[in-house]
């Protein structure tokens, strides 16, 4: 089984999955979309990192606890359960890692509304505000200050340039399809409507695609 | 010409990028184009007084244009700055990531640099040619800080750990540089140089990533 079935199986009405299976799932699926989209998206509000993080706590646990055994059949345990947690922490190290860039890249563009800094979980929200404060500062220091008054700030709007840089939403993106649906595609000349179904992959803007994916019809991939 | 030491910045800048090592900071240069901005702006004070604060640029359509390019520069040159400087912290930041050691990271950088790409002539150890000005090493200095606490929320992931998918539990390592003993659960390895041994992946990143190991495909 392939990543891939993994992914299609994902389906709210299963309850048959238990709770860790779909959290794992959930994860590579936040994991492979927010290294796709052009922007920052929504952090998972549902606890999914606090779960996350306690299975890894305990997973090390266990580990530590097996270590003492000197018994073969602990010890070939022993390494799958390593490989094991070594990949979820990589899933877990890259996801974070992928926003933290995000962030960092536009920064006072993800502070700049509240709705966009809901997106941001706390401890990044924390990060990002304090990031922000010591480049202004290092800025001040190195050369801003003994600039005129009127020249200081960062946010500038004036002349129809915004010192703000933000992502570019309408970068190309892979989606698939998770139920049958027209898709609306802005072009460059025409807008088309397309017909498309049920695994189908699409190339198209991510300003078109974001509606879709937030609604549960697409996918990242 | 107004923007001719900004341009120099910028250029700087660029080349930064795809150097391994940080180039020295440019103190002369920025206090050039910083002061550059402080006389524009004086000019375009001494051009607006007599006015006292009633011009009208349709009146007196020379000095509206010579406010205009003034202006331009003036965000020009700022422009150019923070271009420059956040190149530089950019460069920095990645260096904090990657685990470099902050303290003694301006003098240690050149030589890492040079020994990198293997030639000898480049060594300036002392603190007095740092490639950093003061305000980068406490820039420096206080990121560090701050990813250390962003890092402290998820201790048991190790943030800087590798970003390569990890394939094999175990590798094989290669010893380039004498590291000691240090401590698995498998008992403790005395690394000597040039021995080879195979390892789980998790207890030598840190090792790797500081140049004492090499990984073996």
């Amino acid at each position: 089984m392939d990543i891939d079935d993994i992914l299609r199986e994902v389906d709210p009405a299963s309850h048959g999955i238990p709770l860790e299976t779909r959290d794992l799932q959930a994860l590579t699926r936040l994991w492979v979309a927010e290294r796709s989209a052009p922007e920052l998206l929504n952090w998972p509000a549902d606890g999914l990192f606090e779960r996350v993080n306690s299975k890894i706590k305990s997973q090390i646990e266990r580990i530590e606890d097996m270590t003492g055994d000197m018994d073969p059949k602990t010890n070939f345990a022993l390494i799958v359960i390593q490989t094991e947690l070594e990949r979820y922490k990589f899933l877990v190290r890259s996801y974070l890692r992928t926003r933290i860039a995000k962030i960092d890249k536009h920064t006072l563009h993800y502070l700049s509304t509240e709705a966009l800094r809901q997106r941001l979980s706390p401890t990044e929200l924390a990060y990002a505000t304090r990031h922000q404060a010591l480049l202004h500062n290092h800025y001040l220091s190195s050369f801003l200050s003994s600039f005129p008054q009127r020249l200081q700030n960062l946010n500038d709007t004036a002349g129809n340039v915004s010192m703000i840089d933000s992502p570019d939403l309408d970068t190309a993106v892979f989606v698939r399809l998770l139920r049958d649906k027209d898709v609306y595609g802005k072009g460059t000349d025409v807008d088309t409507i397309l017909p498309a179904a049920n695994g189908d992959v699409l190339i198209m803007r991510w300003s078109s695609a974001k509606g879709l994916v937030e609604d549960g019809d697409a996918e990242l991939v | 010409m107004y923007g001719d030491l900004g341009i120099k910045l910028v250029q700087h800048a660029k080349r930064t990028q795809n150097l391994a090592h940080l180039p020295p900071y440019q103190t002369e240069l920025v206090r050039a184009v910083t002061r550059e901005v402080r006389d524009l702006n004086k000019d375009v004070d001494d051009l607006l007084e007599p006015f006292q604060g009633s011009f009208d640029p349709s009146e007196d359509q020379a000095i509206a244009y010579t406010l205009l390019v003034n202006h331009i520069s003036m965000r020009r040159n700022k422009r150019c700055l923070l271009a420059y400087h956040r190149t530089r912290t950019d460069k920095l930041e990645e260096l904090v990531w990657n685990g470099v050691d902050v303290v003694d990271l301006s003098g240690q950088q050149v030589r890492d640099a040079g020994a990198s790409r293997g030639n000898t002539g480049v060594a300036s150890g002392d603190g007095s040619t740092s490639s950093l000005s003061p305000q980068e090493e406490d820039y420096v200095r206080q990121y560090g800080d701050l990813l250390a606490a962003y890092k402290g929320q998820w201790t048991d992931i190790d943030l800087t750990g590798s970003l390569e998918p990890p394939r094999d539990l175990f590798i094989d390592v290669r010893v380039l540089k004498d590291a000691g003993e240090i401590q698995t659960e498998y008992g403790a390895i005395t690394l000597t140089k040039n021995s080879q041994f195979y390892v789980r992946q998790g207890d030598v990143e840190r090792l790797i990533a500081q140049g004492y190991l090499q990984k073996l495909s």
